[in-house]
């Protein structure tokens, strides 16, 4: 088992002109420019799905530029050599019939579209022609500007949003700029065009990008287009992720809370985070959290039973986000409102008993690992969604780790967990926030108890 | 980049299967079952209850919803509550309920393999569920607690307030997950007495989409028919919503931007006049992205739709920080197409999209269930599902630009944000509003 997990992780630093793994039906090729090309064939409707993901995102911003991949990203639709304006662009998309977004994420930038599969070659152009030939214009800008931060004011709205952003600045210190992809308003309300190109200079390049082509497509055609249009796209000199290295997270060093008013929440919420593991250092961790967290949203589970069962919480989730720079490790937390403190101390309770030997049954972890089998076949029912599932795991972790996740998910053992409950959560400093309206805050007073 | 509003409210139905596993309907024990084979390892079925929130009055807001939450989380007379689940969970199967505005689902979602196994468990929710006095009250504050959540999102706060104003006194008025006032009063007694009295044949349907075989579901669907009495018969009652002028409605909030939705009328699903009305709704949404956000930079999200149901209404919705610009823009719009029309390559162009949309909606069971059943409600023919392609390709131009025009006039408008920063007459008054050249939109 230990070897599988080390395979996965020096596979990541020597693949770059191996054949990755991959599951049934991918098929692989690395362009001489060092972009990667993977196309997915899958007959189901007769659609295709092409997607360009680059590494980029939050995490390679300093605070200079919070938020500016993301502007980039919009701007991607905006204009370019063969369509000039937005206008243009949006009226190629409507003649492709396409369906198309693209997301900005803390280790990943996307974008994609889908279309009728006789629309394969003028798709793969348009993606060209937006992806290389990008036009800043100012005046563009001055217009996009205001919509890339209205994105930012809609989740500022949301009380889930201000919890978490509350939260993570202070999990992750002076370095949340690099976990933060909605970025800061007045770097988004001040970008330049030239901040554009420098982006595009740094990571929009082949050998830090990787082209999917998915659905009902001929791989050796699919190569063939891929390796005509993009082949000469000129690669960096050094692999940007080598060039521009990424700053180390400080841990936690002490465990924080706080407690914040807002009129919108109309029922608290509570959020709790640790820094976990990352694909770099602890490859089974990161397994192991996803199978930690399965046993616990289970209904048997002891969790479930504490909190759920007995009527103190609408809902109380256990997460880890898979990354390549530490992930976080989060519970976020729906209490009833007059059992708020009943339903916190319980949760703390709980929390310390993460680590004991009894806390889950071999039964449960053997449930657990039946339904993420099943989970898996569920993320893989929907042929034109592969392309951003497969794109997510290049970026945060390798092609290798995807194709032999649900193998080494199989292996993993209590002692796995318990390893990681202990390296990443058990006695070790966490951030707690909750949000509440004021009058909730006056009525149930939880300063009295949710603190240090 | 793209808001995803539109893909979500859009609720236009697409189609389906491959040329050699046709979909076919029966009647099994006088309970309609339409089956969808998949080609995949997924089963997905739901039990169809039509009526939504005609089954119910205002102060009763919420019993179907109560209802179909206690079959799965109250037990049944086989297993009590945390048994029921632990079944469902040793093999990742999903059996949920969910309420609507015009019908409610009670849906088993598994592995093909485990179908065996799970289906008992399906049965018994429905037809022997214990209504334990103890869970049912956890459900209940649990329910109450969600609609505080739901209150404390924007968008979803800003949905039912604008259903509440648009469709006052009207069946659409009434929310399927009900208020904290009529959840509070609903007692368990009330709830079993409604749960016995809305399970009827009369009154459900079922979809089946995946691999089993018509055999099969004969035998598991006759003996599950059997247990459910016939009931009187049900037609679901068709309103037009038609506001007869445009009006405006407030509420501060301090939301870090202001959420803006207005109601307008719109065809039913099941005339004629629903394909043409289908195009002139996309199309619309990517002029007002258009002019909205690219030309003028106000919003992340404008959106415009029609949603097709009992009570088909159109929509704009906005986030913005410049309202009084807003306004003046999208009326200026709509003039301007009800002026010009819609061109013949737009039309053309929103066709292709649709081809697009029906494979695309077309990939998970889930979602195709969902549309062959919204076909049957709605449209009252589930073969509708899939012939969407078709049933568009005959629309012309000149049929679009009728349907926009009836059908957008007078709006609903209702508002949550900053209220001093808007000018409610340019949303009410007749004359459409010029837009202010040298004001800055944020």
């Amino acid at each position: 088992m230990k070897k599988i997990f080390l395979m996965l992780g020096v596979a990541a630093a020597i693949s770059s002109s191996a054949q990755p793994r991959l599951p049934k039906d991918y098929h692989w090729q690395k362009l001489d420019n060092g972009l990667e090309v993977v196309v997915i064939e899958n007959h189901k409707v007769p659609l295709a799905t092409i997607e360009i993901a680059v590494k980029n995102g939050a995490y390679t911003e300093g605070a200079e530029y919070s938020g500016l991949s993301h502007l980039f990203e919009h701007m991607f639709f905006k204009a370019n050599k063969d369509y000039p304006d937005q206008a243009k662009f949006l009226k190629r998309t409507q003649e492709l019939g396409a369906i198309w977004n693209g997301t900005t994420g803390t280790e990943r930038v996307n974008y994609f579209f889908t279309f009728d599969k006789d629309s394969l070659l003028g798709g793969l152009k348009f993606m060209n022609a937006a992806i290389r030939y990008p036009i800043y214009r100012e005046e563009d800008m001055q217009k996009e500007r205001p919509v890339v931060d209205g994105e930012f004011q809609r989740a500022e709205s949301d009380p889930g949003f201000q919890l978490w952003i509350e939260s993570n600045r202070k999990v992750w210190g002076d370095l949340f700029t690099r976990k933060n992809p909605i970025g800061d308003h007045q770097i988004i309300n001040t970008a330049s065009p030239e901040k554009m190109m420098t982006i595009k200079d740094k990571y929009y390049v082949p050998n830090n990008s990787l082209l999917v082509i998915c659905g009902d497509v001929n791989p050796q055609q699919a190569f063939s287009y891929a390796k005509n249009i993009f082949g000469d796209w000129k690669p960096a000199d050094a692999d940007p992720q080598i060039k521009y290295p990424i700053p180390d997270f400080a841990p936690i060093t002490k465990t924080e809370y706080f407690i914040k008013e807002s009129s919108i929440a109309q029922t608290p919420m509570i959020m709790m985070t640790w820094q976990g593991p990352d694909f770099r250092n602890d490859s089974i961790g990161t397994v192991a959290a996803d199978v930690f967290s399965k046993i616990l949203s289970l209904n048997s589970s002891k969790w479930q039973q504490a909190l759920i069962d007995k009527g103190l919480a609408t809902s109380v989730n256990v997460s880890y986000q898979t990354s390549r720079y530490v992930g976080p490790i989060t519970i976020n937390i729906v209490p009833l409102p007059a059992k708020m403190k009943e339903c916190y101390l319980e949760v703390m309770n709980q929390v310390s008993q993460f680590d004991k030997d009894d806390y889950f049954t071999d039964a449960e972890l053997a449930r657990a690992k039946e339904g993420l089998k099943r989970q898996q076949v569920r993320q893989t029912e929907k042929p034109s969604s592969l392309a951003s599932q497969l794109t997510y795991w290049w970026c945060s972790t390798s092609l290798n780790y995807l194709t032999d996740y649900y193998t080494a998910m199989d292996k993993v053992s209590r002692q796995d967990i318990q390893n990681y409950v202990k390296r990443y959560i058990a006695g070790k400093p966490y951030v707690a926030g909750m949000i509440i309206n004021s009058d909730m805050n006056k009525q149930y007073n939880p300063g009295e108890y949710f603190k240090n | 980049m793209k808001n995803i509003f539109f893909c979500f409210c859009f609720l236009i139905v697409v189609k389906a299967q491959s040329q050699d596993n046709k979909a076919y309907d029966m009647t099994v024990n006088g309970v309609k079952v339409i089956v969808v084979p998949s080609g995949n390892e997924i089963v997905q079925v739901d039990l169809v209850i039509k009526g939504g929130v005609q089954n119910y009055s205002a102060d009763k807001a919420g019993i179907e919803r109560l209802a179909l939450t206690a079959l799965t989380e109250c037990g049944t007379l086989k297993d009590d509550k945390n048994s029921f689940k632990n079944k469902l969970d040793e093999v990742d199967a999903q059996v949920y309920g969910s309420a609507g505005k015009d019908a409610s689902h009670f849906q088993l979602n598994c592995i093909k393999s485990d179908f065996e196994k799970v289906w008992p468990s399906y049965v018994d929710a429905l037809t022997v569920p214990r209504f334990d006095a103890k869970e049912f009250q956890r459900i209940k504050d649990e329910a109450i607690n969600s609609l505080r959540r739901m209150e404390s999102n924007p968008d979803a706060s800003l949905q039912r307030m604008a259903m509440q104003v648009a469709f006052n006194g009207m069946d659409y008025a009434k929310f399927s997950s009900g208020t904290i006032e009529s959840i509070q009063k609903i007692s368990l007694q009330e709830t079993k007495d409604y749960y016995k009295s809305l399970l009827t044949r009369s009154r459900i349907f079922i979809v089946v989409v995946g691999d089993v075989s018509k055999e099969d579901l004969q035998t598991r669907i006759s003996a599950l028919a059997a247990k459910i009495p016939q009931g009187k018969p049900f037609v679901l009652k068709r309103v037009s919503y038609v506001p007869q002028a445009s009006t405006f409605v407030a509420k501060p909030k301090e939301n870090a931007t202001n959420y803006i939705m207005g109601v307008s009328s719109a065809p039913h699903p099941n005339t004629k006049e629903y394909y043409p009305a289908t195009l002139a709704s996309g199309i619309f949404y990517d002029k007002m992205f258009l002019e909205v956000r690219t030309n003028n930079g106000l919003s992340y999200a404008p959106s415009a739709y029609f949603s097709f149901g009992a009570t088909p209404y159109s929509v704009m919705y906005v986030t913005t920080k410049d309202p009084d610009k807003y306004i003046a823009v999208s009326r200026n719009l709509v003039d301007k197409i009800k002026k010009e029309g819609f061109a013949s390559d737009e039309v053309k162009n929103m066709k292709n999209t649709y081809a697009t949309r029906q494979y695309y909606n077309n990939e998970t069971n889930a979602s195709l269930c969902f549309m062959v059943a919204n076909s049957e409600v709605v449209q009252g023919d589930w073969h509708k599902a899939f012939t969407l392609k078709e049933d568009l390709h005959p629309v012309t131009p000149a049929d679009v630009n009728q349907v926009f025009n009836k059908y957008i006039g007078n709006f609903t408008w209702v508002y949550q944000g900053d209220t001093t920063k808007v000018t409610p007459t340019l949303f009410t008054q007749k004359q459409t509003p010029p837009i202010a050249k040298d004001k800055k939109a944020f």
